[in-house]
Parts: C-alpha cells; sequence; structure tokens
C-alpha cells in the first residue's frame, strides 16, 4: 500500500499580482499515488487551475516543493523540460498547433524532444489517433475539426511522449454539450489503464464514477478531500455543502 | 460585389456599370487634362528619345598603336561576318585588329600615325536607367535580407526576459524611429564611412564603396520597423501555444522555432511588405551619398537630356513595376503558407 508518491506537493503558495497582491494558493499540500486519478473540483477563482498549472511549472509556485516522480520542480537547477515530458497536460482550449496537420501535432514533440524518428513517431501517432478513434483525420488541418475531435487529439498528442502522469484544465469545459462524452470516454480509458491522472473539472459524473479521490478547494485551500462516495453524500465542510448544493 | 454585407438594399447590376464607367472616365480624364496642360505650356514630348536610356549601341573607335603601312585587309573567318583582319606594319614590329569592313576608314598602303582611327565597332550597352535600376534592385534587396535577419533577432529580443536584450533592442528601435531616414544615412556615410575608410586606409586595406554604407543605413532602418512589425506578431499568437509547447517538453527556442514563429509570420506577412515596399521606395534617398540609383540616375538624364516630364514619369513607372512586383510575390507566399 505505500508506494511512494509520483507527486508529492508540499506546502505551496503563489502569489499573482494583479496588480494588488492576490493569494491563489495558499499553503497546499498534496500527493498522489501512483495510478491515481484525481478530480479537483471547487467554484472559479479557487485556485484549482493554478494548482494544476503548478504541477508542471506552467506557473512557478512561490515558496515550498513540488516533488515530481523523485524531482523538485521547484529546484532551479532541475531540467524542467525533462520533468515536462513525463507531465503530460490538456487544456480548456486545446491549444492544437493550427498550422500543422493532426499527425504532425502528434508527431511534432516526440521527434524534436524524445528524438524518435519520423517513422517511429508517425507509428505511434497513428495508433494513438486509432485508440481515440480520429485515425482517419490524420491529414486535415485541425481546425477542421469539432472541438471534442480536436480535444482528443490534444490528448493523443500528450500520451504521444509516454507520459507517467497526465493533468487535464476543465478539458470539457470548452465544448458544446453534445461532444463531451467523447471526450470523457477517452479520459475513462486512460484511467482504467492505470494511468496516473490529475483532472480539474466540473464534471460530477466523471469524478464520481472515475475518481479515486475527489478534492475540494476555494480560496487556495483544500478544504476537503475523500473518496467520491463518500465525498459527494457526506460532506463534512460547511463550504463544500455548500457548492455541492449549488451545483447538482 | 465583393463588399456587399447585407446590411443595405442589394445594389442593381446597372450601379456596379455606370460607377465603373465613371471610374474609367475620370481616370482618362484627368490624363487628358495633364496632356493638354502640359501643350499649353509648350512641352514638346519626345518619348522617342527615352528607350536610349534603357539601351543604346555604343560606338567604339580603333586606333592605330604605332606608325606602319596598312600591309594587308583580308577578310576573318566566314565571309558572311564581314569582319576584316587589318595589318599593320613598322619599324617596330607589327599589329592586326578586326573590324566590321563598312566601318573600315582607310584602305591597304595608307600610312597611319598612332593614334590614327582605322575604322570602329558597335556593341550594345545597358543605359544608365537600367544600370540605376539594377543598382535600386541590388541594394533594395541586400538591405531587405539583412533588415528581416536583424528585425528578426531585434524583435525576439525586444520580448526577452535578459534586461540587457531587451533594453538594447529598445534603445535600438527607439534610435532608428526617432531620426530621419535622411540623416541617418549621412551619418552612415560622413561619420561611419570616414572614421572606417580613414582606418582602412591607415592600415592599407582597400575602401569600403558608398553602397555598402548606403546599404547597412537602409537595412538598419528597416530592421527596426521589421523588429516592432515581429514582436507584435510574436504577441499576437496566443499565450496557449507557446503553453502547449512548453508543456510536452520543447525549450523556449524550440518552441519558438518550431510552433510561434511559423504562425507568426503568416500573420505579419502582410505589413512587412508594407515595410519592404517602403524600403524600395526610401532607395531613392541614396543618391546623395553619391550612389547612382534609379533616382539619381534619372535626375542625371533629365540634366542631359532635358526631358523632365517623359523622364520622371518613366522613374516613377519603374519604382512601381518593383513595388509591384515585390507585393504580388508576398501576396504569392500568403497564399501558399494558408
Amino acid at each position: 500500500m505505500h508506494t511512494p508518491p509520483i507527486i508529492d506537493v508540499q506546502s505551496i503558495d503563489k502569489f499573482f499580482y494583479t496588480p494588488e497582491r492576490l493569494q491563489a494558493l495558499n499553503r497546499v499540500s498534496c500527493s498522489v499515488a501512483p495510478g491515481e486519478v484525481v478530480v479537483i473540483i471547487g467554484p472559479s477563482g479557487s485556485g484549482k487551475s493554478t494548482f494544476l498549472r503548478c504541477l508542471n511549472r506552467l506557473e512557478y509556485a512561490d515558496s515550498g516543493h513540488i516533488i515530481i516522480d523523485g524531482v523538485d520542480i521547484l529546484d532551479p537547477k532541475c531540467d524542467i523540460n525533462a520533468i515536462r515530458a513525463e507531465v503530460g497536460m490538456v487544456f480548456q482550449s486545446f491549444n492544437l498547433f493550427p498550422h500543422k496537420t493532426v499527425l504532425d501535432n502528434l508527431t511534432m514533440a516526440q521527434m524534436t524532444v524524445r528524438g524518435r524518428s519520423r517513422h517511429e513517431a508517425e507509428a505511434k501517432g497513428m495508433a494513438l489517433l486509432e485508440k481515440v478513434g480520429i485515425a482517419e483525420k490524420f491529414a486535415v488541418k485541425p481546425d477542421q475539426l469539432s472541438g471534442g475531435q480536436q480535444q482528443r487529439v490534444a490528448i493523443a498528442r500528450s500520451l504521444a511522449m509516454d507520459p507517467k502522469i497526465m493533468l487535464f484544465d476543465e478539458p470539457t469545459s470548452a465544448l458544446d454539450p453534445e461532444m463531451v462524452g467523447e471526450v470523457l470516454d477517452v479520459m475513462k480509458n486512460l484511467a482504467r489503464e492505470g494511468m496516473t491522472m490529475v483532472v480539474v473539472t466540473h464534471e460530477m459524473g466523471f469524478a464520481r464514477e472515475v475518481a479515486d479521490r475527489v478534492l475540494f478547494m476555494d480560496k487556495g485551500e483544500i478544504l476537503e478531500q475523500g473518496v467520491p462516495e463518500h465525498f459527494f453524500t457526506a460532506p463534512t465542510h460547511e463550504r463544500t455543502k455548500e457548492f455541492l448544493g449549488q451545483i447538482l | 460585389m465583393a463588399t456587399y454585407t447585407g446590411l443595405d438594399r442589394p445594389k442593381s447590376k446597372l450601379y456596379y456599370q455606370f460607377w465603373s464607367v465613371v471610374f474609367v472616365l475620370g481616370l482618362c480624364g484627368s490624363m487628358a487634362l495633364l496632356y493638354f496642360a502640359t501643350k499649353k505650356v509648350e512641352y514638346t514630348w519626345r518619348w522617342n528619345r527615352v528607350p536610349q536610356y534603357f539601351l543604346y549601341e555604343e560606338k567604339v573607335s580603333i586606333r592605330a598603336e604605332m606608325e606602319g603601312t596598312i600591309a594587308a585587309i583580308e577578310p576573318t573567318g566566314e565571309a558572311s561576318e564581314g569582319n576584316v583582319r587589318v595589318s599593320i606594319k613598322g619599324d617596330d614590329g607589327e599589329e592586326s585588329h578586326v573590324l566590321p569592313k563598312s566601318s573600315l576608314l582607310l584602305s591597304s598602303g595608307d600610312y597611319v600615325y598612332a593614334g590614327d582611327n582605322i575604322g570602329f565597332y558597335t556593341h550594345w550597352k545597358p543605359g544608365i536607367l537600367v544600370e540605376g535600376l539594377w543598382l535600386t534592385l541590388e541594394v533594395s534587396a541586400l538591405a531587405i535580407i539583412f533588415g528581416i535577419i536583424l528585425g528578426l533577432f531585434t524583435g525576439l529580443a525586444r520580448i526577452s526576459d535578459n534586461p540587457a536584450l531587451r533594453w538594447s533592442a529598445i534603445t535600438y528601435i527607439e534610435l532608428i524611429r526617432g531620426s530621419p531616414l535622411l540623416v541617418q544615412i549621412f551619418l552612415w556615410y560622413f561619420v561611419v564611412g570616414t572614421v572606417i575608410n580613414s582606418i582602412l586606409a591607415r592600415a592599407d586595406i582597400g575602401q569600403v564603396p558608398p553602397m555598402w554604407f548606403g546599404v547597412m543605413a537602409l537595412a538598419i532602418f528597416t530592421g527596426a520597423y521589421t523588429a516592432e512589425i515581429v514582436r507584435a506578431g510574436i504577441q499576437s499568437v496566443h499565450r496557449g501555444q507557446m503553453e502547449a509547447a512548453r508543456s510536452l517538453g520543447m525549450t523556449y527556442n524550440k518552441a519558438m522555432r518550431k510552433v510561434i514563429l511559423p504562425q507568426a509570420f503568416r500573420r505579419i506577412l502582410p505589413p512587412l511588405a508594407g515595410q519592404f515596399i517602403s524600403l524600395v521606395k526610401d532607395s531613392s534617398l541614396l543618391g546623395v551619398i553619391s550612389i547612382r540609383e534609379l533616382t539619381k540616375a534619372s535626375r542625371e538624364v533629365v540634366s542631359s537630356s532635358l526631358q523632365p516630364f517623359e523622364i520622371w514619369i518613366v522613374c516613377a513607372i519603374l519604382y512601381l513595376v518593383l513595388t509591384f512586383t515585390l507585393s504580388m510575390f508576398v501576396q504569392y507566399l500568403e497564399r501558399k503558407a494558408i
């Protein structure tokens, strides 16, 4: 039971100066075991996206430690690019490279970061497109795809790097309702295969079904966490009850 | 009809035909007006004198190099060419010249002194306007190439986190944008040029011709504007693109090269084209430092031919040809890039 955590966040703070000082994260600590699926929920402005972005240092936490797979990424001497190659990230707005075809989107980082040959990268890319169900669209540009298809390509792009951890930043929030399902299905499959996942989402159904643990964040702090059954049926914290009451 | 936005009542076909005719009539009318106005001031148009400034036949005299008698005049090679070899025999030896038979001024047995004209041959040479056009093209092309390189790196430095790089870029851009190009050309030629050429002269190395100071002035001027265009282009690419590339483990440089710049390049093509068209036109200032580009060449032709109307119109048209070609080329690039 006591495998060392793959993500170990120790008391991080994050301030934004917009220009008034705003504490986005307040002494947040959290650890994630390999293969665990953690879903973070909370009202907007609660710091959940900031927290997620700190995990691959898209935001630089101001203090504390973030240990990813044994390496403290807040140590200025660490090779952040090597860490990021192991940590996939899926964005709310997909952020596919619009000037490249779908397949090139998948092969670019494989070749430049992993140093794979084009042949190898394309084989891997096609296999992943097959897996997310859009192999037939490999030669088109991303803007010709629907939102759901784009997000599935974005997931495949991250998976192409063979990451150990996948971060999802509200992956379905920018999608039309009828496309949410196809993206969630891909994520569910991924969870079933044992990928370590940290997911910020408003999809409570997904949290209930897939999450091993649900974190509730508000005002830069983790207020409550627990297994979904317990979390959704018997929340203890006042703020959690209020939030769940608003959305369920 | 392409601009019809649907906000107004659709216009009839007659509407477009009528106003097209108005446009054409206006164009012809103003040209006719110009023509009659010049008639009024008794200007004589002599368009037939213009072609010689593009291409002309040069006459080259052939002169005897020593004193002697013409010993022989015999056809050379194939008779159809009409060339003859003239041999002169003198006390100091022998010499021979090949020239067209029709231009021969002497006959066999004539006595010639050194420097006497034996005949002449002709050949076609590019006129002064063509030479000026070519120099304008050369200077502009070099300045564009250096300007792009300079602008790209300055633009990148402008958004760098490194204060030394960023402030250098800002200083450069503000300095260059804040002074007239003509003054910069003078500075390059009379200050930098004098210093460099004096040092070179002291070291007994060759001199740098004025053209290169002209190219430097134009390139550095354009580089400052290009840098701002490049910066705006890079900043117009959505933040998420850089984040996505970095989140995949790409370094800043790789992400810039593979993800950001290709997207930025497409967006900055139109303003870049405008900048380079400006550059071609600005090269007309280089005449002041004795670079004989198109404008200076035209000025020389005007002062020798006394046909200012024709020459300045031709000069303007030649610039138009250059800029229009450049503009078409960029449009082609734009279409290809999408």
